[in-house]
């Protein structure tokens, strides 16, 4: 991010900074090991997946689909507006992505405490253990992109707006992955 | 951004969140038609599955921007999530196989 032209091989082809999309691979890789797992445990215990996915709420992980997806669109912009020199414009957007993703935050708080309160929480089966640590893994990568968002807000040089952007989109990217396995198959 | 003009980029964009959305109703929808507490049907499973890899083809191409990389880097995105989503649905399958959840499978 100093201007200098480094060499990183082929991750020079990738937009950003390179580091970033070793991030990227290393989070799917491991998200990927937590949804295989997931899916391991409906084999072995399907009755006691069902029942648990029979607690969830499809239209709010759905809304929560589409606030991630709208704050990735406007990040994207965010990053189309720098690079056409409107840092103000650029900054409205990351704003605003910023802001979804606290909307992303209240709806999964939302949930919590209404599992909270049908006293179903980490210990209750293997089912509710997965969900608590998938969800509030991603969940916490959420508060992360969003830190990682008013940063590079405030140092708002291209490179680093990609970079930030991206780890924005990774996150979007494993929340669009696991919502259909946790939530939709059934 | 070269080979396009900003405003086409722009246009790309708001396509691919077009894409993202019409597709989550799409697949929240296909869920929803289905009985409560019990198991989803095939096509709802596999509206959601395709939608699932679509999003992720739209998040990595478009708002990652991953077009501008070389095939090689595409592809291992691509063969990443086909080996995700693929594992998992195999695994699905062989769990309502396995435990008779589709009584309307057999031949």
């Amino acid at each position: 991010m100093n201007g200098e032209t480094e060499n990183w091989g082929a991750l020079s082809e990738l937009p950003g900074n390179p580091l970033m999309w070793v991030l990227i691979l290393s989070e799917m890789l491991v998200f990927g090991a937590f949804f295989i797992g997931f899916a391991v445990v409906r084999l072995l215990h399907p009755e006691m997946v069902l029942a648990g996915q029979g607690a969830l709420s499809i239209p709010l992980g759905g809304l929560n689909t589409l606030i991630l997806v709208t704050s990735g669109w406007l990040a994207a912009r965010a990053v189309h507006a720098r690079a056409e020199g409107g840092i103000g414009r650029s900054r409205l957007f990351l704003a605003g992505a910023g802001a979804l993703g606290l909307g992303f935050l209240t709806v999964k708080g939302v949930e919590y405490a209404d599992k909270a309160a049908q006293g179903l929480g980490i210990e209750t089966d293997t089912f509710w253990t997965l969900f608590y640590l998938m969800t509030g893994f991603h969940a916490l990568h959420v508060v992360m992109g969003i830190v990682v968002l008013s940063i590079v807000g405030w140092k708002n040089s291209v490179e680093n707006l990609e970079t930030g952007a991206a780890f924005w989109h990774m996150v979007d990217l494993i929340w669009l992955i696991l919502f259909p396995l946790v939530y939709l198959l059934r | 951004m070269s080979e396009e003009t900003s405003r086409a980029h722009g246009r790309r964009l708001n396509r691919a969140w077009a894409v993202l959305a019409g597709l989550t109703v799409l697949s929240v929808g296909a869920a929803l038609l289905g009985p409560d507490g019990q198991r989803a049907s095939l096509g709802s499973v596999a509206v959601a599955l395709v939608a699932s890899f679509v999003k992720g083809r739209q998040v990595l191409d478009h708002f990652l921007d991953l077009r501008r990389a070389g095939s090689g880097w595409r592809g291992l995105f691509n063969a990443l999530l086909l080996v995700i989503l693929g594992s998992c649905f195999a695994l699905y399958l062989a769990s309502m196989l396995r435990s008779g959840g589709w009584s309307a499978m057999g031949p």
